[in-house]
């Protein structure tokens, strides 16, 4: 038989930390020893989850293929499956199968002025991206990140945040949209209005944009009202998927599969698949 | 390709009989009133039926619900995966044209890229014998994309019906394994016997009553994304999902885990419909809120996308399930004349 690409790969909870509100980050180990040394992925991928018994739900990859050896997948506790694996502690067993999708380009942007758009959650698959940059930061200009969350509880990898900001030409900006318990410094307002507080060469920029679906349309519409254009703007897309691999037709648009062939996309590809994006 | 062969009608049954030693043998039967597929012997074998069945056999391939993994988590740290995978011998006789280029079409779907392990083991062991047909029924447009009255590929055995026998061409080496298992109830095609089947296949070209302009469609489908045919032509749809689920291309499906009890869970798939809300629904947002959108997608990915993707195999085979099973009578002819009419 060959192999199944339906069957999920043991791999064990090696650690958990408390990310953010309802959000928990798990370092994840293969059980298989072969798995640990012959995985590989690129930022941007994303695997199926499995907690057995649950279900199973497709979930970025938050760590970087440069830090070796572990994987880590950053959940928020909002449906069936993330709940379930909230409920999981250290050393239990889950599934994995992956890695799928397509990958943010790295090469093809070396030499420029990197910006990334964030907005709660949606740190974790740019966070991927964001470290393997800052592993060969030499390669990459200017990098700026912007990041926001709805309330301050709801901010993730404040330690990546912290390191990021201190490398030289580097700058990390943050905002929440508000802060009922009074306890937030800096910006207040969505993670748009961060944009006019940064120098932006549009000439050698590209923008990196993820986050929910509305918070991408807004930041979309203000790159290009700041004159980006679409090929510099790259964002990833959120579809309803079961299989990862291009068969469930679920993440179907166009000719094209989100799971397979996406979910990165840069603003000019979106305009050209047609579906409301 | 190996010389084209002749069984006596009368014989049929002793031939297919003959092989479930091997094979598990399914055949048109009737089942509840409705002309599907079934196991020979069970229920009377259906030979004389205009058009095709009513249930296409691509439940043999990708059934409606399908158990691919037991997990038992003995405890949290132990799990043991079971796969499940259908492996089971069989021959399909009386697969009409439309089903065989479904088939084909399905093969593209779940053996190209990542290959579908549950479809690759159904489809290896099955023999598929088709039928070709005399006369098409009054929903049928095959002919408009190629895909029949008779089939040309996509077989390994076709029988045609010439009255008192069968003509019967071998598309393959498992086409000509099965001859071989039967070989003193076969004998060699005479030239009229070709002649004839030549004769049939114009006659039953000529006997339809639909048909698409399938060069247009392409062309034109594109331009009528944002048309308000697509409002117009979903507004009676009652969201049964009937379109997708005897479509013989139709292949989205779910994943879900069911517990069995106690530790042990069974992951199973079963088939999906894009014609229903909840298929495009995320938590943020679902992507085609309105009918009219999932009768778009449903058309498009039929009739556009399938072909883009996989080198122009077809996505419709003109089969009109669709057409007869709607109650509410939409119709993708009347939809693609609209297109092509513009």
């Amino acid at each position: 038989m060959t192999e199944n690409i339906y069957a999920p790969h043991l791999i064990t909870i090696k650690k958990i930390r408390d990310e953010a509100e309802n959000i928990r980050t798990f370092t994840l180990e293969f059980n298989d020893p072969k798995m640990r040394k012959s995985f590989a992925y690129r930022p941007g991928q994303f695997g199926e989850v499995t907690v057995f018994g649950v279900g199973e739900a497709p979930i970025s990859i938050t760590s970087s293929p440069s830090m070796k050896g572990y994987l880590e997948l950053s959940v928020a506790g909002v449906g069936k499956v993330s709940r379930a694996m909230h409920q999981k502690k250290v050393g239990d067993v889950i599934g994995f199968r992956g890695p799928y999708g397509n990958t943010f380009p790295f090469d093809e942007v070396a030499g420029k002025d990197i910006l990334f758009v964030a907005g709660g959650i949606g740190l974790a698959p740019l966070r991927s991206l964001i470290n393997q940059m800052f592993a060969e930061r030499k390669k990459f200009n200017k990098i700026s990140i912007l990041y926001g969350c709805r309330y301050p509880k709801m901010m993730c990898f404040l330690d990546d945040l912290d390191k990021w900001g201190k490398v030289p030409n580097s700058e990390v900006l943050m905002t929440v949209d508000t802060d009922p318990e009074k306890c937030w410094k800096a910006n207040i307002g969505v993670v748009g209005s961060l944009l006019p507080k940064i120098k932006i060469d549009l000439k050698t920029t590209v923008a990196f944009v993820c986050g929910p679906p509305i918070m991408i349309h807004f930041v979309i519409l203000d790159l290009l009202k700041m004159g980006f254009a679409g090929d510099r703007i790259i964002t990833t897309m959120e579809r309803r998927m079961e299989c990862g691999l291009g068969k469930c037709g679920h993440c179907n648009i166009g000719e094209k599969y989100v799971c397979f062939d996406g979910p990165v996309y840069s603003y000019q590809q979106l305009k050209e698949l047609g579906e409301n994006i | 390709m190996s010389e084209m062969k002749i069984i006596s009608k009368d014989k049929l049954t002793d031939y297919l009989k003959s092989l479930s030693g091997d094979y598990e043998v399914i055949v048109p039967v009737i089942d509840k009133g409705t002309l599907g597929f079934g196991a020979l012997g069970s229920v009377k074998m259906e030979t004389a039926f205009n058009g095709r069945p009513l249930i296409s056999p691509k439940e043999y391939f990708f059934p409606q619900r399908e158990k691919i993994f037991t997990f038992n988590a003995k405890d949290s740290k132990n799990v043991d995966i079971q796969e499940h995978a259908n492996t089971a011998k069989r021959v399909i006789w009386g697969v009409r044209p439309c089903d065989l280029y479904g088939i084909r079409t399905l093969d593209t779907i779940f053996l190209s890229n990542y290959v579908d392990t549950y479809y690759k083991a159904r489809r290896d062991n099955t023999v598929v014998m088709g039928l070709n047909c005399n006369e098409p029924c009054a929903t049928c447009f095959c002919d408009s994309w190629n895909t029949g009255p008779f089939a040309k590929e996509a077989f390994d055995l076709l029988f045609t019906d010439l009255g008192d026998k069968y003509l019967v061409n071998i598309g393959s080496k498992k086409g000509e394994k099965v001859v071989s298992k039967g070989v003193k109830l076969f004998s060699v095609a005479a030239d009229a016997d070709k002649a004839k089947a030549g004769e049939l296949e114009k006659k039953s070209k000529k006997a339809f009553t639909r048909s698409v302009h399938s060069a247009d469609v392409k062309k034109k489908l594109p331009g009528s994304w944002d048309d308000k045919l697509w409002t117009e032509e979903a507004l009676p749809c009652i969201l049964c999902g009937g379109c997708n689920f005897v479509c013989p291309t139709c292949h989205c499906f779910n994943i879900e885990d069911i517990v069995e009890g106690g530790d042990i869970s069974t992951r199973i798939r079963y088939w999906d419909s894009c014609q229903l809300g909840g298929f495009t629904q995320m938590a943020a947002e679902n992507t085609r809120e309105h009918q009219s959108e999932r009768l778009r997608q449903r058309i498009f990915h039929k009739c556009v996308y399938t072909a883009d993707k996989y080198n122009g195999v077809p996505g419709c085979t003109g089969c009109g399930r669709c057409i007869e099973v709607c109650p509410a009578e939409i119709d993708i002819t009347h939809i693609l004349g609209r297109v092509t009419s513009k």
